[in-house]
């Protein structure tokens, strides 16, 4: 019997929420845009950087001694940059005005002497990241010239061997959309789920069941499944775009890491967690007003916080203190351990204790602040 | 036999009510008692705030924490089998809106423990009794308030209790769906379901009902029999007084 409610609750509950013309949007379209409209312009912020995009650069050669004429064709050769001409009438504030430079380089007269060194200006506006790269590039190519080394990086090699796996430290843009805007989505559940709470303790129909021979924690849980079980649908699907779809798209694999199976673990818990937050929510909001609100700055903070928003990898050391304070940014890591670090389940573990512990946190002060009537 | 018999209540919103009825001075209901015979027709009245609603939540079981006895058909309340016999319908119209009346039904029947086929069976009963019946696949959002009324009560119906409940039933409906809802209750009555009717129009009350229990600030005022009274408004405002009650 107590089976049978519990089916016919979590049925009706299905019902009401899939009715909600503005629920299905929420949960699965927005994730999705997300998903596609963010790993294109994070390509940028990646795949530019470190993939091999060309800085537009203007090379001015003031003589033609031979430590100047070599350190020209370096400079050329480079794969990072593409060498353009200055257009007529164009100083260096006009190129980087107009986009038809981001970085001018000028050898004096007076370089093979040593008495004038080369001079570097970047559009202002130019990522720090491509400024480092370019400055690198320069000084390296100008010390071989200088010092009659033809190859710094093989001289190098002797004192330095970079041991980093490639590329699986640092997420692709799938690899941080994927699993972020998931993570986001289904902390997006606290909205329905609170907004649906208030409603039918506004309508009365909550406490209308309470007339009936069923318990609160029955009632509960015909309202927690669903929600949960939503969350496990959203994963599952956002796992397929980035996995099956979204490659085909920006032309970018999707590593599923050695152990994909340690993701069943982590979506329970990441799933609990949100859940949780939306009972919370449910509890402390009045209204179904203030519980979009409260649900929806939460989330964004969430994610603002757990490097769902800004990429964790390029926060500044204050802000990746204060991630973790973030449940997302557990979960995220959580999802990053398997996908990019070939984790061991014991590294992944604390992460799920502490999303674990969110959850049962959430749930304990909701059920000592919700009113049912 | 009493369909509800309620001794000694005390209870407060603020506080919960020992045994000996202790608590602050706010109660909503004070030494509260009442009874119902089976069949009887019973009107519970009194001004806005007095305690009416918060009695009604008390004998379903929605409100816990007070002192006094609660009994429905000799079941101490509250347990399921008192729980089972017990028919409400609440003053807000509490259905789910976006789903069907046979959606809204199935849920409270399946909660009541009807079987199935049960559901099914009175589903149509109620439907038709209630004038709904060729709505029943319809969203409840596309319903008139009168219709909304109307599903609200055969929502109580759908179990057969023995105990109806009702909160201000006819309240925002028209002269129509108020005379369908009458006649109604006055069929239930007549096959032995006691009826407890929560209402503001002193007409319908004096009209319907053969007993009465007038309450104000939480404590019985008047308990008696409907022919002693001749004019109930002008006997209501004369033990309640005429100044305006603004619930708060």
């Amino acid at each position: 019997m107590i089976f049978r409610k519990l089916k016919e609750l979590i049925r009706k509950e299905i019902l009401v929420l899939l009715r909600d013309r503005q629920t299905i949007p929420v949960l699965f379209i927005m994730p999705v845009a997300l998903i596609f409209f963010l790993s294109l312009a994070l390509q940028g912020v990646y795949a530019d950087k470190f993939t091999g995009h060309q800085i537009l650069l203007v090379l001015e050669n003031a003589t033609h001694a031979p430590k100047a004429v070599k350190l020209e064709e370096k400079i050329s050769s480079s794969k990072l940059i593409q060498r353009v001409q200055r257009p007529d009438g164009y100083d260096n504030y006009m190129l980087f005005e107009y986009g038809k430079a981001q970085a001018v380089i000028f050898i004096p007269e007076g370089f093979d002497d040593g008495a004038k060194p080369v001079e570097v200006e970047f559009d202002p506006v130019l990522d720090a990241g491509y400024k480092v790269a370019v400055r690198s590039l320069i000084t390296g190519l100008t010390a071989e010239v200088v010092m009659g080394i033809d190859d710094i990086e093989t001289m190098a090699s002797n004192f330095i061997v970079e041991k980093t796996k490639k590329n699986r430290n640092f997420p692709s843009p799938l690899q941080q959309s994927v699993p972020g805007w998931s993570i986001f989505a289904m902390f997006f559940i606290a909205i329905p789920m609170s907004i649906g709470f208030l409603r039918e303790k506004n309508a009365g129909t909550l406490q209308r069941l309470f007339t009936y021979p069923v318990s609160a924690s029955l009632v509960i849980l015909g309202k927690l499944i669903p929600y949960y079980l939503v969350n496990l649908v959203q994963f599952v699907l956002m796992l397929i775009v980035g996995v099956y779809i979204m490659p085909h798209v920006i032309n970018l694999p999707f590593n599923m890491g050695e152990h994909p199976w340690y993701l069943i673990p982590i979506t329970v818990v990441v799933a609990a967690a949100s859940t949780g937050f939306g009972v919370l929510v449910a509890s402390l909001a009045r209204t179904p007003e203030q519980a979009s609100t409260i649900a929806a700055t939460g989330a964004v903070l969430m994610g603002v916080f757990g490097g769902i928003m800004v990429p964790y990898v390029v926060m500044p050391l204050v802000m990746k203190k204060l991630a973790m304070i973030s449940p997302m940014y557990w979960a995220h890591q959580a999802y990053l351990d398997v996908f990019l670090r070939d984790a061991s389940f014991g590294f992944i573990l604390p992460k799920i204790i502490i999303l674990t512990l969110f959850a049962l946190g959430c749930f304990y002060i909701a059920g000592r602040k919700v009113r049912w009537m | 036999m009493k369909a509800l018999e309620i001794s000694g209540i005390n209870f407060s919103y603020n506080q919960p009510v020992d045994k000996s009825g202790i608590a602050g001075n706010e109660y909503a209901l004070r030494d509260f008692s009442m009874s119902v015979e089976s069949s009887q027709f019973h009107a519970l009245l009194g001004p806005n705030g007095a305690g009416k609603t918060t009695l009604m939540r008390l004998i379903t079981g929605q409100l816990r924490g007070y002192a006094g006895e609660i009994n429905i058909c000799g079941y101490k309340n509250i347990n399921n089998e008192a729980l089972n016999l017990i028919g409400y319908a609440p003053q807000p119209i509490s259905v789910y809106t976006t789903l069907t009346a046979m959606e809204n039904l199935r849920i409270f029947g399946v909660m009541a423990g009807l079987s199935d086929k049960l559901i099914k069976e009175r589903s149509a009963e109620v439907l038709a009794e209630t004038g709904l019946l060729s709505y029943a696949q319809k969203h409840v959002s596309t319903y008139s308030g009168g219709m909304l009324r109307r599903l609200n009560l055969a929502v109580a119906l759908l179990h057969s209790p023995q105990l109806l409940l009702l909160d201000e039933p006819t309240v925002g409906v028209d002269p129509q769906s108020r005379h369908h809802i009458y006649e109604l209750l006055k069929k239930m009555n007549t096959t032995g379901v006691a009826v407890v009717l929560c209402t503001h129009i002193m007409d319908e009350a004096q009209r319907l009902c053969s007993r009465v229990t007038l309450l104000d600030k939480g404590s019985v005022i008047f308990s008696g029999d409907m022919n002693e009274i001749d004019n109930l408004e002008k006997f209501f405002l004369e033990r309640t007084g005429r100044g305006l009650r603004d619930e708060n």
